[in-house]
């Protein structure tokens, strides 16, 4: 062992003193070896220790990236034995004692699969797969590397080294823009990393370094083949059950998601500042912060497919989401360290010490409990204050489908409607013209629901624009509706600010007539429209299960009998497009239908109105009097109890949201190419640690 | 073995009354082991021809031989000690037989069995000056001299005897010859008769046991401490009971003695988890014969029997016992061929860290300035603690064996104080047979609550019967199916809920419930609008009163909750709910407050409910269990179903009176009488405590109300000779305010003069068993700092107030006085007033 350990110095000496030595006209050694294995010889013919001296040498990846990419069909074809072997050393190298071996045999490989790649785009996988690995040994080569690449990130070894191996895989993830076409990555479902994955996430101390990498390499294996074949990451993530692993996933997507928030609001805060200070910060951060805010926008809808995967795929991840972490938002550095039990099954043994000893949390009095539900939530809301450009839009599409996966959970209703669990959500509120700015410090505790209503408010009030995101409207409306039927079922009486919801979606109605044939062109708006009225119609035939005070019923036919206009012309339009014939007569006539009880209301009260003014000799009643008007005349109206009002379609993915999801995964792939840099394979950081180990 | 016993009780009996000097220096150079190796002179030894082996002082076998004494009072059992009892019984006959002359010290009071305080007090005192004289004077001959005091005694003791093997010979009794007698003999023979009781009535003297044990000399302690150590073999709860009253009652003593008294020695013994069932080691002996001698110089055991020790193991005190034991047990453990982990390290460790972490969250809620924080933080600490359970731990508070499997984060507490941060949890529990022995149920997932429908008709995807199988090994029957998510939940929903409405709902609102399910009438369906509104209003009255949200008093909507309601809910929302076994038990955690006043009150309460019911007063008090942990935590068990005076002011916006019309119906009704009885009863009973108790700081926050109608006065921080301050406040006898009579039907009803009445009984009855009372709270006072003892005559107070002189007649003019003056008495308004100027409290 020593010994060869003192070989391996030698010769390195030896190495550097002849590259440190050797001027430009002479080529590097590995650079000279690389060159060997490029054509059809066996470079092991001439010099029987070539691979060991190969993996001992710095990887020169520009270089060997290169060469692959010039490679042409033939000449492939010519030195596929040679590249075969390279692969198959490569693997080989990854036993090695030697860690500088492993380093450069995962930077090798690293590079192996992006230069054949990219040289090949139109290749078929069966091509890139013979060319790299041989077809007749591909099965046997790609079973030694991952489970090479398994025992290394479960091992005791190196942080450097696990972090290389999640890059290499990352990297192998990526080469292709469109996941599915990654022929590789079927070696990779066969030998599942899905264990090494799930161990690096549950270990406090693994997480810290590694949680992000191993969840977007998660969320991403999942998408591989989502729809054609049984994916068994799809089915291990939807089964486990092992709470701390559940958390930690949480948590990782939990700190991203906070450290998003926290950049945001840091950018904010700088916005507010002064002239003087955002100049000295603009002309001192101009890069940095640029290039933040472009990785956060990037890396965060990995992470929120991440997310979204284990909403809905793991029916016990659910619990995570209001699960808290005092500690979590303290600092975006990942937590320190600690020392945590092997997970073991519970019960069977006395509770493990690390959270009974729970080495004091740290404390700050101005924090406020958070959890994952309110992170995303805070998130959410930042999302969704800018649906302008695709990118935007994808991540407010996403945030609301893993809304509505989660709303449509019977456990997550039940603590977002928790009287127990009362929380202050700052949602993040679009800067508009006619209304103030509310003081954060003036909104109340209450239970999560009530900020996730608060959201869909928000989001209905702010995007009434051109660009109509209709699709997100749909959504939007949906979650409510869910909710809704929850309370209903569940009799809970949500204290809420319901005339808020009401007038939001009034408004909504009265924006679909003003600009009713721009997106008519677009869109089907009597869709919307009748989710709307169905809303209201909700309130009114079932107002008395999940209201919160007999008040709030009077209130609901204020507000309606107030904005009679707006349904009198929704009235007028659907009819009139449901009289015709066309695309739209079907849709609109349900909307006709769906208005009876409204305009039952309104031609109930009106009169009524009416008449109390004239007799009272009042021009103008007062809410008061309006509402008083309302509880004296309820016993003569007859309302129409509509079918299905509480029923509605649950989320699935397929078929509908595939294409979504498909070029949602494609640019994440595109992102974390970029991302899994080169630069950060090639650290001499990595190289120095490797160097002086060993 | 129990002839081995037999033999050597005795003489061991016969040592402790030959030299106490002898015995008590062992005792504690036996147990500070290497720390003190000069203590102890030698010549004793010589003195005593039955531990002749002492003589030589280093030789090996002589370890051998405490440790087989070490063994032998390990396994005793009931059955032993009743042997043992008789043993001693016989010696004291015999030794009376022998005829020679009698006594020092003569108690009169002993012989009609009541024991007279006063006279044995005296007794007492002259017979520990007695055998201070006979040390002083003759060490050498401290047995003998020991001797012939005992002989003196014999003929008081032959009416002794007849008396404690008598039928009416209880554990009260018991207790007190044990504090009250100064001699060896009896509290060696009482040390014994222990075992002869039941559990239960022994552990309701455990503070008093164990308060003797630290603060009275030796021979009370040698005598008490074989019980302790049998039953901490016997029990883990029993161990860390007596651990944390150790630690609590020791925490008076200076800090320097603290350390090496005998309570802080016998509670590291105790945690360090020494003391093991008897049957385990001695399974393990059997398999493995002991060591021959000359392992003893290099085994661990070297370091607890230096020489200095060896000469005084003649008074095979427990402490070289529980030594020899433990350096046994670390011998055997070396040995890898005995060694049986499994059951060694974890005995206390999983409840100890339960406990502790409990602690730990409300010291870290007491450093947040808000409640709402405090309560977020609580429900986020325990959702963590969750994670740990279900485990081999339990609530000490509850009255039966269980597995804690959950705590429902979201249902704790934040309790109203303003410097602390006691909190109240609800845990959910599997009941069992034994939490020792019985296994720790198999943990659930959260989610697992969804997931109740048969496994029959869940997809099959993808999942081979292995996967399916590894999957449910954790829990049996859980469909852990992938696709399953996507069946349920809401689907579910829709089928289940209206079920359960069915009862609580009217039709007509369950007739809207199903006309939109049920797709066959295609015939419009109208309602009238003024019907959804009436029901919406109805529904909204009906509900049973519950308090609003106060994110100021957050436990008044929690504690408002009937307990049965709570329990459901709870049960519904468990994935452990759908078990036979499973429970509900609720517990105040309190850290930063001492809680030794409180067990106090509860024994003093426990104890005049338990005259009370014997003598058949119709008085009605609620004790609640104490768990003290240390001088500044501990636990409490919560009174369900109530809310305090205060609280229901403050929400109600009433009158007490009106509340109770409000609540249980109007004056005629069968329910408010009854309740009014109740209201009555209680009130009674808790005056009568308050007044011999004299407790203090009465404000309504302090005073419950359950559901009941009853009382129950909570916090007992001032009892006794200590009160709030010295503002001079409080000088009634109780508190009865004008509110309390209005409810009793005014000054002048029947309920008013029923309540005197029983007062009078109360306490007629109360009396008669004084000293069962003044028992508790007198052994107490020993060594300890409390402000309820502070000054030198609170127990002379206590009994005054008990009136012993007075007749039956004039206890009613007594009565009489203090309902009067304590109704004209301003203080207890004022006090309200004060309360609520610097508290908020109504």
């Amino acid at each position: 062992m020593s010994g060869c350990d003192a070989m391996a110095q030698e010769k390195k000496a030896g190495l550097l003193r002849r590259t440190s030595s050797s001027k430009k006209p002479l080529k590097e050694k590995v650079v000279l070896m690389y060159d060997e294995i490029f054509t059809k010889d066996d470079p092991a013919k001439s010099n029987p220790r070539f691979w060991d001296e190969l993996f001992l040498m710095k990887v020169n990846l520009e270089y060997l990236e290169g060469k692959l990419e010039c490679l042409d069909g033939d000449e492939v074809m010519v030195m596929k034995n040679n590249l075969n072997s390279l692969f198959h050393h490569c693997v080989l190298a990854l036993e090695e004692e030697h860690q500088i071996k492993v380093v450069n045999a995962l930077q090798t490989l690293c590079a192996l699969f992006r230069g054949v790649h990219q040289k090949n785009k139109s290749a078929t996988g069966f091509d890139i797969i013979n060319m790299l690995v041989g077809f007749d040994k591909a099965e046997l080569r790609m079973k030694d590397l991952m489970e090479s690449l398994d025992s290394l990130l479960c091992g005791d070894g190196s942080e450097s080294l696990k972090s290389l191996c999640l890059k290499l895989l990352l990297c192998l993830v990526t080469v292709t823009d469109n996941i599915s076409q990654n022929t590789l990555l079927e070696y990779v479902m066969i030998n599942s990393i899905f264990e090494a994955i799930l161990q690096i996430v549950s270990d406090a101390s693994s997480r810290g370094q590694h949680g992000y990498d191993a969840v977007v390499l998660l969320a991403l294996l999942v998408n591989y083949r989502k729809y054609e074949s049984v994916n068994p990451y799809i089915v291990k993530l939807s089964i486990v059950d092992d709470e701390p692993t559940l958390d930690g996933l949480g948590m990782v997507v939990h700190q991203a998601l906070t450290e998003y928030n926290r950049q945001y609001k840091d950018k904010e805060e700088e916005n507010h500042a002064g002239f003087f200070s955002t100049l000295s910060s603009m002309v001192g951060n101009m890069f940095i912060a640029d290039t933040e805010e472009k990785l956060s926008v990037q890396t965060n809808e990995a992470i929120l497919l991440a997310l979204y995967e284990a909403v809905h795929l793991n029916r016990n991840f659910i619990t995570v989401l209001a699960q808290s972490h005092p500690e979590i938002d303290l600092a975006a550095t990942p937590a320190p360290p600690t020392p945590t039990t092997p997970v073991s099954p519970l019960g069977t043994t006395p509770p493990s010490l690390d959270v009974m000893h729970n080495p004091e949390l740290p404390l700050d009095p101005n924090l406020q409990t958070s959890n994952l539900l309110i992170t995303f939530l805070k998130y959410s809301s930042i999302v969704m204050q800018d649906t302008k450009d695709e990118h935007r839009l994808n991540s407010a599409r996403l945030c609301l489908i893993i809304l509505t996966c989660i709303v449509e959970d019977q456990y997550a209703d039940a603590f977002l409607h928790d009287d127990n669990m009362n929380f202050r959500v700052n949602l993040h509120r679009m800067p508009m013209r006619h209304r103030k700015k509310a003081a954060d410090k003036s909104i109340p505790s209450r239970p999560l629901v009530c900020a996730v209503l608060d959201l869909m408010v928000e989001f209905i009030v702010t995007h009434m624009m051109k660009e109509f995101p209709m699709d997100l409207y749909m959504r939007c409306v949906q979650i409510i509706h869910k909710l809704i039927c929850y309370q209903k079922k569940c009799r809970i009486r949500v204290h809420y600010t319901w005339r808020e919801l009401w007038s939001a979606l009034i408004n909504l109605l009265k924006f679909l007539l003003s600009n009713e044939t721009t997106l008519l062109a677009k869109h089907n708006i009597f869709q919307l429209a009748l989710q709307v009225v169905s809303l209201f119609n909700m309130f009114i035939t079932y107002g008395d299960t999940f209201l919160p005070t007999p008040s709030s019923y009077d209130e609901l036919y204020y507000e309606i009998v107030r904005m009679h206009q707006v349904f009198d012309n929704l009235y007028c339009m659907v009819l009139r497009v449901s009289t015709n014939v066309g695309q739209w007569k079907e849709p609109a006539s349900k909307v006709t239908y769906a208005l009876v009880n409204v305009r039952a209301i309104i031609n109930h009260f009106n009169p009524k109105i009416e008449s109390y003014a004239a007799v009272n000799h009042i021009s103008q009643l007062s809410e008061d009097q309006v509402l008083e008007v309302v509880r004296s005349n309820y016993d003569t109206l007859t309302l129409k109890l509509q079918d299905g009002l509480d029923q509605f379609e649950r989320y699935s993915e397929q078929p509908k949201e595939t294409a979504f999801f498909k070029e949602l995964v494609r640019s994440i792939s595109v992102n974390v190419r970029k991302n899994v840099s080169l630069n950060t394979l090639s650290q001499d950081v990595l190289l120095k640690e490797f160097s002086s180990i060993s | 073995m129990g002839d081995t016993e037999l033999e050597l009780s005795p003489s061991q009996e016969e040592e402790l009354q030959k030299s106490p000097s002898a015995s008590s220096t062992s005792t504690t150079s036996s147990l500070s082991l290497p720390s003190s190796p000069s203590s102890g002179p030698r010549p004793l030894t010589s003195s005593s021809p039955s531990t002749s082996e002492g003589l030589s002082t280093s030789s090996p076998p002589l370890d051998v031989i405490s440790e087989g004494v070490g063994e032998l009072s390990l396994v005793i059992d009931t059955e032993v000690a009743k042997k043992a009892c008789q043993e001693v019984l016989q010696k004291v006959k015999f030794l009376k037989g022998e005829g020679q002359t009698a006594l020092v010290t003569a108690e009169p009071g002993l012989v009609n069995g009541t024991g007279h305080a006063g006279a044995s007090d005296v007794d007492c005192r002259r017979s520990r000056t007695s055998s201070k004289i006979g040390r002083e004077e003759a060490p050498p001959d401290t047995g003998k001299s020991a001797r012939r005091r005992q002989n003196n005694n014999s003929s008081k003791q032959s009416w002794l005897l007849r008396l404690f093997e008598s039928k009416l010979f209880d554990i009260s009794m018991a207790i007190s010859y044990l504090y009250n007698s100064k001699e060896p003999g009896v509290q060696a023979y009482i040390g014994n008769r222990l075992f002869s009781f039941r559990y239960e009535e022994v552990d309701f003297y455990l503070p008093q046991l164990l308060n003797m044990y630290i603060h009275m000399d030796e021979d009370v302690g040698d005598a008490i401490k074989p019980y302790v150590v049998h039953r901490c073999r016997q029990s883990i709860n029993f161990s860390l009971q007596c651990a944390w009253l150790l630690g609590a009652y020791s925490s008076d003593m200076h800090i320097s003695t603290q350390r090496h008294s005998r309570g802080t020695k016998l509670r590291k013994v105790i945690l360090s988890d020494e003391l093991k069932p008897a049957g385990q080691r001695a399974r393990r002996e059997a398999l493995q014969p002991p060591p021959p001698p000359c392992h003893h110089g290099q085994g661990p055991a070297e370091h607890s029997l230096s020489p200095s020790k060896r000469t005084h193991q003649r008074s095979k005190s427990d402490a070289t016992v529980t030594i020899s034991l433990s350096s046994n047990l670390k011998r055997t453990a070396s040995n890898p061929k005995v060694e049986s982990s499994q059951d060694e390290p974890v005995r206390l460790t999983p409840q100890r860290e339960f406990i502790k972490s409990l602690m730990g969250i409300g010291k870290r809620l007491a450093t947040l300035p808000t409640k709402e924080q405090k309560t977020q933080r609580l429900i986020s600490e325990l959702s963590l603690l969750n994670h740990k359970l279900p485990a081999r731990v339990w609530l000490p508070t509850a009255a039966f064996d269980h597995h804690v499997v959950r705590v429902p984060h979201t249902q704790a507490v934040v309790l109203n104080s303003k410097d602390k941060a006691p909190y109240l949890i609800y845990v959910e529990v599997l009941e069992c047979e034994n939490f020792e022995t019985s296994s720790v149920p198999v943990r659930i997932p959260e989610t697992r609550i969804r997931s109740t429908r048969s496994v029959e008709n869940l997809p099959d995807c993808g999942i081979t019967p292995e996967q399916r199988a590894s999957s449910f090994s954790t829990v049996p029957n859980y469909d852990n199916d992938d696709e399953a998510w996507s069946v349920d939940d809401i689907g579910e929903l829709q089928v289940e809920l209206p079920e359960i409405h069915t009862n609580s709902c009217d039709n007509i609102s369950q007739f809207s419930v199903d006309s939109i399910t049920s797709q066959e009438s295609k015939e419009p369906i109208f309602i009238a609008a003024g019907d959804i509104r009436r029901r919406l209003s109805e529904q909204l009255a009906h509900t049973p009163t519950t308090f609003k949200k106060d994110p100021e008093d957050p436990s008044a909507v929690a504690l408002k909750e009937p307990w049965q309601e709570k329990v459901r809910r709870i049960r519904e929302a468990s994935p452990y709910g759908h078990l036979p076994n499973w429970r509900l038990l609720s517990v105040i955690v309190k850290c930063g407050d001492d809680l030794r006043q409180e067990l106090l009150a509860f024994q003093v309460l426990k104890q005049l409910q338990s005259i009370w019911e014997q003598e058949r007063v119709p008085l009605w008090i609620k004790p609640y269990k104490i768990l003290v942990i240390s001088s500044d935590s501990g636990m409490i068990e919560p009174v369900v179903n109530a809310v305090s005076i205060h609280q229901v002011k403050k929400q109600s916006q009433l009158s007490l009176l009106d509340y109770f019309l409000q609540e249980h119906g109007n004056y005629t009704t069968e329910a408010f009488l009854t309740a009014q009885r109740n209201f009555v009863q209680s009130c009674a009973g808790y005056c009568l405590i308050c007044y011999l108790l004299q407790v203090k700081d009465r404000h309504n926050g302090n005073i419950l109300l359950d559901s009941e109608g009853h009382i129950i006065h909570i916090d007992f921080g001032f009892i006794l000779s200590s009160s709030p301050r010295n503002l001079g406040f409080e000088t009634s006898a109780f508190k009865l305010t004008n509110e309390f009579v209005d409810v009793m039907g005014g000054q002048d009803g029947d309920m008013f003069n029923y309540y005197k009445m029983l007062m009078l009984q109360g306490l007629i009855a109360a009396r008669k068993h004084m000293e069962k009372v003044i028992q508790i709270v007198e052994i107490m006072q020993q060594g300890s700092q409390l402000p309820c003892f502070h000054g030198s005559s609170t127990i002379r107070n206590l009994k005054e107030r008990f009136h012993m002189s007075l007749t039956e007649e004039q206890l009613q003019v007594l009565v009489e006085q203090m309902v009067d003056g304590s109704m004209r008495s301003i203080t207890t308004k004022l006090y309200d007033g004060f309360q609520y100027l610097t508290n908020g409290i109504m």
